[in-house]
């Protein structure tokens, strides 16, 4: 490990060259570029989860810690080729002061050669992602809204701000639960009527959920709040009294009800981070099937016909116009500026 | 009342969708019924491959594990091989709530195969396990004994019909591992009872090469990218190598393979499937059919050379080193009669007689007891024509080679010339190395796994069917009527098959690649 205080972009790019060769021939293979964004006390939990994710798919780390907008600007960085952070190479990037806006100057340099970008926020979604421009430079952004104050307000902002090749851990979440929908489907027969989801309150997973068999199904499904943990139940009602109706009161298993059969117990594991992160990485394409999802969750149809990329907009959140869009980099909390300093963009 | 609300049944499921590629293939609920559930094969592999995809969430909800074998056991004997087999030889991390959900599924019928009581308990055990699972009447047998029974089980199944599709109300489909018949005769009526009793398109035959990652990725090397292809023929390849290479000895199969031997061991299945794979044409879609048909025009048109005596070399192992330890001779296995002419090696010169491969020869060798394990496809290019550079600047100048490395270490090496750095011209051969295998291996399933979800899928892209298998026995036979009688030649345990396979190669003017 290779530890850099007070240093510059070029210099971390010469450590990594230089931990590369030491490491011998480990970086054949490299198939992307991980950039996770995530505030200093939550650095660990998502170093975890990115190595579980790398184990699995051959990638660069690039972990950005920002940290105090009104301190000096400062770079301190951390290369590692093999270890702690999983089999490929990790650098872990802490910034601070106003370096911290401009993030991108560091991070740029050190994607791998045209391997596609995925950037992580592991902390609050961004309220635009047009304003970070870590998430302007990836293909795929993947945001977590249930690390959010009120998820479902966050999920709305989701569909508000939505470019195809978005997706959020909250659907990750549920693809156990859709899989064994889809299988319970496979020998079901009839028109659909109607639906019902349960889950404790506000929870992003269920919203997307339900908007997903209402899209998919064509017909109304219903929320319900329930004592949890997490989603609990979802029941489907076709023609005819017959009924799929899928039950986890654990957590851990799963009980599928069908008409006419025997009731069936499965393992229904809530994940965790790292396996969802690893079924990030899987598919660097738009995911069509999370835009209908997410419209029909929150009223906001034909999202996958928006443009896939965004430019970079440029918001000081200094600037007195920025106090309007709350948590511009929501990882970290960087609103207490100490008032009146306005500078000028960069 | 709205008309809203879309409609489920008749092969439509409105929840799956082409583009939701998050979504697991699990297949319909089903039953998988093993004979010869106390094998080797079936306590090392299959068993802990069935708790893997359980453990992946890759089995449906309604699936039940039949176990059939001549013991006297109950459903709970069977669980506790299982789980004891899963705990050893499974490859996912151990987890006690799925095992659970598993064992509480597994059944077991016992009898031997030629005890008719047996077989319509084994019936109405699975019409049973329609209403308590709901099967509906789907079901895999995984027949995992010897050839010689297989005859009386089939006969078994079409008796109590429950290898009728109709009569059940689902689908039956047979798993069937090699040997596939000891000769092109016996392929013909073992594919000829499998398939009456089955319907064709329901037989799988296992050929756990082609479950592999790097196996299916040679298809994507070859016809995703537009670098390889137009090389990909008798302009540009001088020749290519195919080799399978084993450590081990015979272990404790001298029974059968004293009886087989090499070619019919490993060049008719998986040498010959390696070689159709990276000869064939572009199949027009990347489907079962699609792919058989392009691989038997190759297995159609592979040629033997005329001159069997120069181009087809067989061997048989002497004791030796090996990694170290010293290690018996094939003579001196256990229950190796001591005159056995059985060949532990084998390599062969083979043309492919089409238009892109004519005059390019396919080496294949396969052997036990070489120096390491190791499975690879080279293909070597012809020199470039012309050098612009003084002869002695490269001198150390080979051919490209292109490997594809079955396994271990799975992934691709490419072979070129660079120049030594200094201030003279200097080429020489480096290597560029893909890794496909390291940071994946965990997540990938192994071959058995996946190829035993694609049989409960009835996805038979990765199997090998019936007329590929005989067009394999073709090429094998003629060898096999050509050795019969005569002495494989002697190679010490440890090196790389006996001399006389490199005379093979010398005189066509190439080497063995040292793997």
């Amino acid at each position: 490990m290779t530890t850099l205080s007070d240093t510059t972009g070029s210099a971390v790019v010469k450590a990594l060259a230089a931990a590369r060769r030491s490491a011998g021939a480990v970086t054949s293979g490299l198939a992307l570029t991980l950039v996770a964004v995530v505030s200093e006390e939550h650095v660990e939990e998502a170093e975890q989860a990115a190595a579980v994710a790398a184990a699995m798919h051959p990638c660069r780390l690039l972990v950005v810690v920002r940290r105090r907008l009104e301190s000096e600007s400062r770079l301190d960085a951390e290369v590692q080729v093999g270890g702690r952070l999983g089999p490929g190479e990790a650098v872990v990037l802490r910034m601070f002061g106003r370096l911290s806006l401009h993030a991108e100057s560091v991070v740029l340099p050190l994607l791998a050669p045209d391997a596609p970008v995925i950037t992580w926020w592991h902390g609050k979604p961004p309220y635009r992602i047009a304003h970070d421009p870590l998430g302007v430079l990836a293909a795929r952004r993947v945001t977590d809204c249930a690390r959010a104050d009120d998820p479902i307000a966050a999920l709305a902002n989701r569909a508000e701000d939505y470019a195809p090749g978005d997706t959020d851990l909250t659907w990750t979440r549920i693809t156990g639960w859709r899989g064994l929908l889809a299988s319970a489907f496979d020998s079901a027969s009839g028109r659909v009527r109607q639906g019902g989801v349960a889950a404790e309150p506000r929870s992003a997973s269920a919203a997307l959920l339900a908007g997903w068999l209402g899209h998919r199904l064509d017909a109304p499904i219903e929320l319900k709040n329930s004592s949890g943990p997490g989603l609990t139940e979802v029941r489907i009602t076709l023609d005819g009294e017959s009924y799929v109706w899928l039950e986890r009161e654990d957590g851990h298993n799963a009980t599928v009800h069908r008409d006419g059969m025997p009731d069936r117990s499965l393992p229904l594991p809530r994940r965790e981070l790292g396996e969802l992160l690893a079924e990030e990485l899987h598919r660097l394409d738009a995911d069509q099937t999370y835009g209908d999802a997410l419209g029909a969750a929150m009223g906001k149809p034909a999202l996958n016909r928006r443009e896939p990329g965004r430019i970079h907009k440029w918001l000081d959140p200094e600037d007195s116009q920025a106090a309007k869009e709350p948590a511009l980099f929501a990882s970290e909390p960087l609103s207490q500026h100490s008032g009146g300093r306005t500078r000028a963009s960069s | 009342m709205s008309r809203r609300g879309a409609v489920a049944g008749t092969g439509h499921n409105p929840l799956r969708d082409p583009a939701d590629r998050r979504l697991p293939r699990v297949p319909e609920p089903c039953a998988l019924v093993v004979f010869g559930v106390t094998g080797d094969l079936a306590r090392k592999k299959l068993l802990p491959a069935v708790y893997d995809l359980a453990n992946r969430g890759l089995l449906p909800p309604g699936f039940v594990l039949l176990g059939f074998a001549r013991r006297d056991w109950g459903d709970g004997d069977f669980a506790d091989l299982a789980k004891k087999s899963a705990q050893e030889h499974a490859r996912t991390p151990w987890r006690e709530e799925v095992w659970r959900r598993l064992g509480d599924s597994a059944r077991f019928v016992s009898g031997s195969f030629d005890d008719d009581a047996a077989f319509d308990g084994l019936a109405e055990t699975l019409r049973s396990l329609q209403d308590s699972h709901g099967i509906a009447g789907n079901a895999a047998f995984y027949l995992s004994i010897p050839p010689a029974a297989f005859p009386v089980v089939l006969k078994q199944l079409e008796r109590t019909h429950i290898a009728d599709n109709e009569a059940c109300g689902g689908w039956r489909r047979v798993v069937v591992e090699k040997p596939f018949g000891h000769d092109l005769k016996s392929s013909l009526d073992l594919n000829g009872l499998v398939d009456d009793v089955f319907t064709p398109g329901d037989v799988f035959r296992i050929d756990h090469y082609l479950g592999k990652e790097t196996v299916q990725n040679l298809l994507a090397l070859r016809f995703a990218n537009t670098l390889f292809e137009p090389v990909w023929n008798s302009h540009y390849v001088d020749s290519v190598q195919i080799t399978m290479a084993e450590e081990v000895g015979i272990g404790g199969r001298a029974a059968f393979y004293d009886s087989a031997g090499a070619a019919r061991d490993v060049l008719q299945n998986h040498l010959l499937q390696l070689l159709a794979l990276t000869a064939m044409e572009e199949p027009v879609a990347f489907s079962a059919e699609a792919l058989r048909t392009e691989k038997l025009k190759v297995l159609r048109a592979i040629a033997l050379p005329d001159d069997l005596e120069r181009s087809a070399v067989r061997g048989q192992y002497a004791e030796g080193w090996l990694a170290g330890q010293r290690v018996k001779g094939y003579l001196q296995e256990d229950s190796v009669p001591d005159r056995s002419t059985t060949e532990t090696y084998v390599a062969v010169r083979l043309g492919v007689e089409t238009r892109r491969w004519a005059g390019v020869p396919f080496y294949l060798r396969t052997g036990k007891r070489l120096p390491r394990r190791v499975t690879e496809i080279a293909v070597s290019f012809k020199k470039a024509p012309h050098l612009p550079f003084a002869r002695t600047d490269t001198e150390e100048l080979g051919q490209n080679q292109l490997v594809i490395r079955v396994q271990p270490d799975e992934g691709v090496t490419l072979r070129f010339g660079s120049k030594v750095p200094g201030t003279y011209m200097e080429v020489r051969d480096v290597l560029m190395d893909f890794l496909y295998g390291e940071a994946f291996t965990e997540s990938s399933p192994e071959a058995y796994e996946r190829l035993l979800l694609d049989v409960l899928l009835g996805d038979a892209t990765l199997f090998p069917r019936n007329e590929e298998v005989e067009a394999s026995w073709r090429v094998v036979d003629p060898l096999e009527e050509y050795w019969s009688g005569s002495q494989p030649r002697r190679y010490r345990a440890g090196e790389w098959g006996p001399a006389a396979a490199d005379d093979m190669l010398a005189h066509d003017g190439r080497v063995w690649r040292r793997p």
